[in-house]
């Protein structure tokens, strides 16, 4: 084992290889206040990638309902059964802007739990049976109420609740699958932090259905090998002839309907809007940071779930992103305004002041509302996207009123 | 004088600290991560010998256990005692204690058996919990002296130290049987659902996307021999130096046949004795080589590293053929 820094959990962390940061990594945010659970992410990534023949329970996207979904079934809940040694708890008093924005956290992530149980192998985990990973969908729309029947629930904390979670393949930083593939038939690319398995050295072990925390690698019967989500890495390196050879969203981010997605990369601009809500204003929040493995898929929390909930899921910057969130400042509430406004992947934004028009009292914090234009750079410089922070709206002429 | 003791004093610590640190640093570059060192005892051969006997054969029509086991009634057996993977990650194994292995020749073709207790009979990987029986026997490439000095690992040979592995799988032999000689997912979930089955006339409508190799699977777009249908064989054949290295051979020599009966697998292994191949071991008669093995109960959850193994080297003796 090595030593290698995981700035989610702010310290420290062992891992078989050592710290390797690729030159940018694929990251994107995901705003969950916003999701519907429409699954035409799910399909999108169904018709490009996994609609053949042994393929037919691989989602490498999905959308599950919290607390009660989960593909696989409980997934979530054994792994962390799995890593809580009752100690699980986070050093939040004091925090590095770089190093452990959020906090330190004190329990074992998944590498040093298995170290820990001595077990002989890299990280805890285990093969959910093709059973778990049979309906997808279970627990869909499925609330969780301490209320009695003529309780009802208010903002910004419901008592009754239920959200949508939206999950692929986190292209970890400190990937577990990477971790324990014994041959190494599983690599990170330098060039864009996607991980991928090599279908040629793959022997079909599957260590990574076992030891990846969050279930994204799945053995493919008919190949006798795994498969996982490449990230669409053809559209990524801009491949697709539709940007003219600019990188382009994945195939999920592309197809959201409800404007809930935005990829990019993790870099060090701070005005790379991924950069931006992750590192800088720290809105989007990493999925169960506590397993170690630094997953780059970032998350918008939604606010009307309880708090202890969400923290266990997102760390302790939970409350502060949704404070944040219920009231944008003017920054933010333009960088929103990007998220899918285009498939080309923005590396930078620029924002162009407009007046004032609106003003309100949001849970006793005023709020301001600048009519901002938003602009989005691509990987050359050029400008790909412009936008408003109010849609601008169309009157029909009487003339066409009821035409088509 | 007093001087220069003042100096050892000094630096003698941060001498004798470096000292122990690169003999700690050399000691961690002879093992992978994960990886525990070996002892001697394990670079040392086994004492017994397996011969390799010269027999007469005729070749039967069908090349099977039943047409081929009385060949080796003459033949000496050797008990292969095997023990838990415990040196390299992830560990595992255990649940089988011993093999027994005879081997014969008829001065074109060496054949093995290998006869170990499995309680169950795991022919099938397509389920995500399911994992195959396996059997797999290791020589090394060239001729190599085994003694403690040479430290030729016998877990899968060593850097600059390549063997040649023989992989029998047990859902190989059952791939063999079956119309495409590659058991379909059907075979484990019968009458499940799939997109181009659903249309009467989707090999007709779908024909290009049916016989697309790249569009249609990775595994198989990639060669991976594992993937592909009508292999023709029940036996892999591989290179490996070292833990994590495996690597499947461009040509394929080895074959295998099989017969699991009263919680007994027997498994027969046959190749010439001399292939075109550089990268396979190659047996002369009358000449001394060595080999190990390997056994997986997929029961057990049993793959890669977590296996039984046996941890020494056994030497083999190929009898002269009769008219030499």
């Amino acid at each position: 084992m090595t030593l290698v820094h995981n700035w989610h959990l702010g310290r420290r962390m062992e891992y078989p290889y050592f710290e390797s940061r690729p030159k940018r990594q694929f990251a994107a945010v995901f705003n969950i206040n916003r999701c519907i659970a429409c699954q035409t992410c799910t399909m999108a990534c169904k018709s490009a990638w996994t609609y053949n023949k042994g393929q037919e329970y691989m989602w490498w996207n999905n959308v599950e309902t919290k607390p009660y979904g989960g593909y696989p079934q409980s997934w979530d809940v054994k792994t962390l059964k799995l890593i809580d040694n009752g100690e699980n708890t986070w050093f939040t008093d004091e925090k590095d802007e770089k190093l452990s924005p959020y906090g330190v956290y004190e329990g074992d992530t998944i590498f040093e739990a298995a170290a820990k149980k001595n077990i002989n192998q890299w990280a805890v985990g285990y093969i959910p049976e093709d059973k778990e990973w049979r309906s997808p969908n279970i627990g869909e729309d499925v609330a969780k109420s301490n209320n009695k029947s003529d309780e009802y629930s208010s903002l910004p904390e419901h008592s009754r609740w239920f959200f949508y979670i939206q999950r692929l393949c986190n292209h970890c930083t400190y990937p577990g699958c990477l971790a324990a593939c014994p041959r190494k038939a599983i690599y990170k690319r330098k060039e864009d932090g996607i991980v991928l398995i090599d279908q040629k050295r793959c022997r079909g072990y599957r260590k990574c259905v076992e030891q990846c925390p969050y279930k994204k690698p799945m053995y493919r019967g008919l190949t006798r090998v795994s498969e996982k989500c490449i990230a669409c890495y053809p559209r990524v390196e801009g491949k697709d002839p539709l940007t003219k050879g600019r990188p382009m969203e994945t195939r999920c981010m592309a197809a959201c309907v409800g404007q809930i997605r935005l990829q990019g990369f993790l870099d060090d601009n701070p005005k790379n809007p991924v950069t931006w809500l992750i590192k800088h204003d720290k809105l989007a929040l990493p999925l169960y940071p506590q397993f170690g493995t630094e997953p780059n898929i970032y998350y918008i929390p939604p606010r009307w779930a309880p708090r202890p909930y969400l923290r266990q899921m997102f760390g302790p910057g939970v409350d502060e992103a949704i404070d944040k969130f219920m009231v944008p400042s003017r920054e933010r509430l333009a960088v929103l305004s990007l998220f899918r406004m285009t498939q080309s992947i923005v590396f930078e934004y620029k924002i162009e002041e407009g007046p004032k028009v609106f003003e309100t009292m949001i849970h006793g914090k005023k709020f301001e509302m600048y009519n901002d234009t938003v602009i989005g750079f691509g990987e050359d410089g050029q400008e790909i996207v412009r936008t408003t922070i109010e849609e601008p709206i169309h009157i029909r002429d009487p003339k066409h009123l009821n035409s088509i | 004088m007093k001087r220069r003791l003042m100096l050892l004093k000094r630096y003698g610590f941060a001498l004798l600290s470096c000292a122990f640190l690169s003999t700690s640093a050399f000691a961690a570059e002879d093992t992978a991560p994960g990886v525990k060192g070996a002892s001697d005892e394990e670079y040392t051969p086994a004492k017994e010998v397996l011969t390799v006997k010269y027999v007469q054969m005729e070749k039967p029509y069908h090349l099977d256990v039943e047409s081929l086991t009385g060949s080796f009634k003459d033949a000496k057996e050797v008990v292969i005692p095997l023990q838990k993977q415990d040196k390299a990650f992830p560990n595992g194994g255990g649940s089988v204690s011993n093999a027994e292995v005879k081997a014969i020749h008829d001065g074109l073709s060496i054949y093995f058996q290998v006869k170990w207790k499995d309680p169950t009979r795991n022919a099938r990987a397509i389920a995500v919990q399911e994992f195959r029986d396996a059997v797999a026997l290791m020589f090394p490439l060239g001729t190599v002296l085994m003694d403690p000095a040479e430290h030729f690992s016998p877990r899968m040979g060593d850097r600059e130290k390549p063997v040649n592995l023989w992989h029998w799988k047990s859902d190989w032999e059952a791939d063999m049987l079956v119309k495409g000689e590659l058991e379909d997912v059907e075979a484990q979930y019968p009458n499940m659902h799939d997109d181009f089955n659903l249309n009467p006339y989707s090999a007709y409508y779908h024909r290009d996307l049916i016989t697309s190799i790249a569009v249609l699977s990775g595994g198989r777009a990639a060669r991976n021999l594992l993937s592909q249908p009508g292999r023709g064989r029940s036996v892999e054949d591989l290179n490996a130096e070292g833990f994590g290295t495996l690597t499947t051979q461009d040509h394929q020599d080895v074959f295998g046949c099989s017969r699991y009966e009263d919680g007994e697998w027997t498994v027969i292994f046959y190749r010439s004795l001399i292939t075109e191949d550089p990268h396979d071991a190659q047996f002369v008669p009358g000449g001394n080589t060595f080999f190990n093995m390997a056994v997986w109960n997929g029961g057990e959850k049993d793959r890669n590293g977590q296996k039984n193994i046996s941890i020494q080297w056994h030497p083999l003796s190929i009898e002269r053929v009769a008219w030499q």
